[in-house]
């Protein structure tokens, strides 16, 4: 039976093609440009060799400094929001709505579809201050809190962010985890029910094991996607006030691309990788241990 | 059927294609390829940013109409990139040598030291113009901006001309008995009387911060002298030296008198401001003029004037973003469609648009808004124009500038400090 | 979970005798606080929906001048002639279908097979690949841009849909691959092994039970990839050097000019053409799918 599923030629052909495409699509391009991280210059120009020259630059700049903390900052709260959200979304279309959930479904999982452009106009327009007062800071005049320029302050600003964010992907996230939930078989939730475990007994010994690989695969997700966060900020604030909300993504993109500095680009695709990657092998260790305990 | 010969490429089939990839692997990195069309360009190619539908619309026009002869030799295409992806566009094709025959480039790349001059792929107008002799359709005004830009040479086609100052509302003026302030301490007197009297001053956006920063290089120039920012380029000063740091701070002074929440307002929001009577002042260049005239969007009428910044002579002047020729397609075709434009853009796009450009207006154009009429004139006899805050700066020092003007203008960042960045960046790119 | 079950069972020794409802959350809370919060998020996510429509009937001065929550004055349909007009709506559409269909299904294909070499295969080194697979999530896709660029170009295939096509597939397999391999780990193994047995040989084991199997997430990671690839701007951007083969996306940046000016009147007919056409898809498609699925869940 081994020799079934131990196959060589089967393994090649499953394999193959998909590692191959991903080979040359990100593997090698990725290697590519990481020999870019030594050097200087421009697809136009061309490359010259300056060792180590980057990397020096990369320790003494404080503006990548700032984005590297800034992006730590964001990926942890964005992650844990949207594994929490995600799953309470899960949870509720599983336990509560059960059939019905199709629509509710559906409507969270609505702003994935919707271009970052018009989201960004929203929020942008939610969070106004002037020349017309957006809701939230009408609300918070009503409750005599008073309003605020939510753009003019980077910690303020952060908030907007995090706030469009998870708007934006718990939808997103919580069908990815009800998929893992639909597939816990109904026999063991029935017998559970039948031994009279409470709601929060049966999610926390039933359902949060039985789902656990992937909800790890998706805090893996949610990680490694948040670390290279992009687009929504271009759209929201472009970084601002200045370059307090840049993520290290952003100030990548601006150093290779809009300053013509590949070299210098590259090394802060570098420290994104490097930094993905520690993230990622701390989870992938500690979910591969725990599922060979059970 | 019609659809797979899209989906597959002209040159090349699948396996083909990954052979050809693991071998350019094995290769390693690959230079650009050298093969540039032996009889140069096979058609008058543009790429211009998406954003710009008025070079489109113009060369339409021409096509059909004056430019029809070149058209037949090179017939016109064009391909459009958004302008925040403009600058990687054009390094990518240009690392290919594959870039069209007039492309918005950038100015770093095709001023002279420029990679893309460097690796000849800009062409040299003041003397393809000379050969072909329309050098003198070039307004004097535009040909100065051009050579202040690109330190005397001649790279880009001034397929616009823009000054710029401050556009203001003549009824708010009016009702508030305020004259055209003619130094900078009575345009502050002027907007603290606004202020006061419960009008908003001046209105910019922090999300297109360039409309802030603008406002520092008038302060600079008004107070400095006209040669103050080519001192810093030239390395004769510094922006941290304490009369470019007074002058940031001048503009600080100003903050207060400037709209609430300046930070994330954007372009549109903007315009609307002045565009509705609500706002008093603002600095902007004569591209406005197209929303001005425009009743569809404007609600003031004929109740917005145009004056310069107090203290400067002539006005801060630009060519729009910069319109380079290909000097590896040059032939006989494009140099039938630059005698073309040179001849005929400034009349068309005057009548069309409204619009001016760095091409005198061959043909008059009657019945023009008083206001675009009375900028012409101020244009005509303008004394020599300088260039505006950045015009000089290397991509991150414009950048940087853009982004922090609102901190700056509200005060979340010093004086100091913005100077002190700015230099630090054109300190690491020279 | 249908409702007979629950009543036919002895009563759970903690809930509450007479309620009849067989909902937990129910038991626990009491419907109100669930109703509620269940009514926010409506809330939440229809006013945007409505927003969104709203905006793409008002002229560009009703969208800048007056406060978020105000209604059009008049219906602006000239907006959706302009969307489709200036936007070239339909044709970069068309374009969009062309690239996100066969990339999804290669996507899909290439990385269950994947998956399932990876989970259910037995061979030395597995794991090692996976986590090669896996680092592909760590890569910022802008830094690949520039060899990228450079290999399609110099290959020849840069005024095709290739480039787009091969893009994607390689950018959403790891998280595919990754997902797949998750699945089928909770496929008991012993149906393979059965499967086996009889004599099946592993190709029939992936199409016969591995698929059928996981094709809830299949459907789920099917539906991921899909609006990741039709919402793409970045990669349609660098890649795209001929306009005439542009995306939607690509196409929305159309309604703003040089100085920052935004068309916004157009540009939300545009979104809400293009929102309200792809969830209509999805529900459709949805509705089909959750069809198949309870159908088998009966079975299984």
């Amino acid at each position: 039976m081994k020799h079934v599923f131990g196959n060589k030629k089967a393994i090649a052909t499953f394999l193959l093609p998909a590692l191959l495409i991903y080979l040359g699509v990100m593997v090698v391009p990725a290697v590519w440009s990481l020999f870019l991280a030594f050097m200087h210059g421009n697809p136009v120009r061309g490359f010259e060799f300056t060792g180590m020259k980057n990397i020096d630059r990369l320790f003494s700049d404080p503006q990548a400094g700032h984005a590297l903390w800034f992006t730590l900052k964001y990926a942890i709260v964005i992650s844990v929001g949207q594994i929490v959200l995600g799953y309470a979304l899960a949870l509720l279309y599983v336990f509560v709505l059960r059939k019905a959930s199709t629509f509710v479904r559906t409507l969270v999982f609505f702003p994935v579809v919707v271009p970052t452009v018009a989201v960004a106009l929203l929020f942008n327009r939610m969070f106004a201050s002037s020349p017309q007062e957006g809701p939230v800071n009408a609300i918070l005049g009503l409750v005599g809190l008073g309003g605020t320029d939510w753009f003019a302050d980077g910690n303020k600003a952060f908030i907007v962010i995090v706030i469009m964010d998870l708007w934006r992907t718990m939808g997103f996230f919580a069908v990815l985890l009800y998929a893992g939930l639909i597939e816990i078989p109904e026999e063991i939730m029935e017998s559970a029910r039948l031994d009279g475990a409470g709601t929060w007994r049966l999610v926390r010994h039933i359902v949060l094991p039985l789902s656990m690989p992937v909800l790890l695969a998706t805090v893996i997700f949610s990680l490694n996607a948040s670390l290279k966060v992009f687009d929504s900020i271009v759209a929201l604030n472009n970084g601002g006030p200045g370059y307090q909300t840049t993520p290290l993504n952003l100030l990548m993109f601006k150093t290779a691309f809009s300053f013509g500095d590949f070299g210098y680009g590259s090394t802060l695709a570098l420290v994104i990788t490097l930094v993905c990657l520690t993230v990622t092998l701390f989870v992938f260790r500690s979910s591969r241990r725990d599922l060979t305990k059970d | 059927m019609n659809l797979m010969m899209r989906i597959m490429p002209r040159r090349a089939s699948v396996p083909i294609a990954f052979a050809a990839v693991t071998s350019l692997l094995l290769a390693g990195c690959s230079g650009g390829k050298d093969d540039a069309p032996a009889g140069g360009a096979k058609e008058f190619s543009v790429l211009v940013t998406t954003e710009n539908t008025q070079t489109g619309a113009m060369f339409d026009g021409l096509k059909a109409n004056q430019c029809s002869d070149a058209q037949q030799q090179l017939p016109y295409t064009l391909s459009q990139t958004p302008s925040s992806e403009m600058q990687s566009k054009v390094q990518l094709l240009g690392g290919q040598n594959a870039l069209p025959v007039m492309y918005a480039g950038t100015q770093s790349l095709i001023a002279p030291k420029g990679d893309l001059q460097v690796s000849g792929q800009v062409l040299d107008l003041k003397e393809t113009f000379q050969k072909l002799g329309v050098l003198d359709q070039v307004t004097p005004a535009a040909q100065s901006v051009i050579e202040q830009l690109y330190a005397g040479s001649f790279p880009t086609v001034p397929l616009q001309f823009n000054i710029e100052g401050i556009f203001y509302n003549k009824k708010i003026f009016a009702d508030h008995n305020i004259a055209i302030p003619t130094t900078l301490d009575e345009l502050t007197a002027a907007a603290a009387k606004l202020k006061s009297e419960g009008v908003t001053p001046f209105v910019a956006s922090g999300k297109t911060g360039w409309t802030i920063s603008r406002w520092l290089g008038a302060i600079i120039y008004s107070q400095l002298g006209p040669d103050a920012l080519q001192k810093v380029k030239d390395k004769k000063a510094k922006l941290t030296d304490p009369q470019y740091v007074a002058a940031a701070q001048k503009l600080q002074e100003l903050g207060k008198y400037f709209i609430d929440g300046i930070t994330n307002l954007d372009y549109d929001t903007m315009n609307a401001q002045m565009l509705n009577g609500s706002a008093a002042m603002m600095y902007m260049g004569t591209w406005f003029l197209a929303a001005v005239n425009d009743p569809k969007q404007s609600k003031v009428g004929d109740n917005i004037g145009f004056f310069g910044v107090p203290g400067i002579k002539g006005y801060p002047a630009n060519v729009g973003s910069p319109n380079a020729i290909n000097a590896k397609l040059y032939n006989d075709g494009v140099g039938a469609w630059l005698t073309c434009i040179a001849k005929n853009w400034g009349s068309e796009s005057l009548k069309k648009q409204g619009t001016f450009s760095g091409f005198k207006v061959n043909t008059p154009v009657d019945s023009l808004p008083a206001l675009t009429a009375d900028i012409q004139k101020k244009i005509d006899s303008a004394p020599a124009s300088v260039l505006w805050f950045e015009g000089l700066f290397t991509p991150k020092a414009n950048n940087d500038s853009s982004a922090n003007a609102a901190p700056l203008l509200t005060g979340a960042m010093s004086a100091k400090d913005f100077m002190t960045l700015i230099q630090s960046d054109l300190d690491a790119e020279s | 979970m249908t409702a007979i079950n629950v009543e036919t069972a002895p009563r759970p020794r903690t809930g509450a005798p007479r309620r009849q409802s067989g909902t937990l959350a129910g038991r626990l809370t009491g419907g109100l606080l669930v109703k509620l919060l269940i009514a926010v998020i409506i809330i939440a996510e229809i006013y945007p929906m409505f927003w969104i429509l709203t905006n793409s009937f008002k002229t560009k001065s009703e969208i800048v001048d007056e406060p978020l929550w105000s209604l059009p004055g008049g219906l602006q349909w000239h907006n959706y002639v302009d969307a489709w007009t200036t936007g070239s709506l339909g044709h970069y559409a068309l374009n969009s279908l062309i690239v996100t269909v066969p990339s999804l299904i290669l996507i899909l294909l290439l990385g269950a097979a994947a998956g399932f070499a990876l989970e259910v295969m037995v061979w030395k080194g597995r794991n090692a690949v996976l986590f090669l697979i896996v680092g592909g999530m760590m890569v910022p896709l802008q830094m690949v841009l520039l060899p990228l660029f450079t290999i399609y170009f110099n290959v020849g295939i840069s005024d095709s849909y290739l480039p787009l096509i091969i893009t994607y597939v390689g950018h959403g397999l790891p998280l595919t691959v990754f997902m797949m391999a998750t699945y089928f780990r909770a496929v008991p193994r012993e149906l393979f092994e059965a499967l086996a047995i009889e004599g099946g040989g592993p190709f029939r084991a992936f199409f016969s039970i591995g698929l059928p199997l996981i094709r809830n997430g299949l459907f789920t990671i099917g539906l991921l990839q899909f609006f990741s690839v039709w919402n793409d701007l970045l990669i349609a951007l660098t890649f795209n050097v001929d306009s005439k083969l542009s995306t939607v996306q690509v196409g929305l940046l159309h309604f703003s000019d040089e100085y920052g000016s935004v068309d916004y009147g157009p540009l939300f007919a545009a979104i809400s053409i293009t929102v309200f056409g792809t969830l209509a898809v999805y529900l459709i498609l949805n509705q089909q799918v959750m069809r198949g699925l309870t159908a088998g869940s009966v079975k299984g």
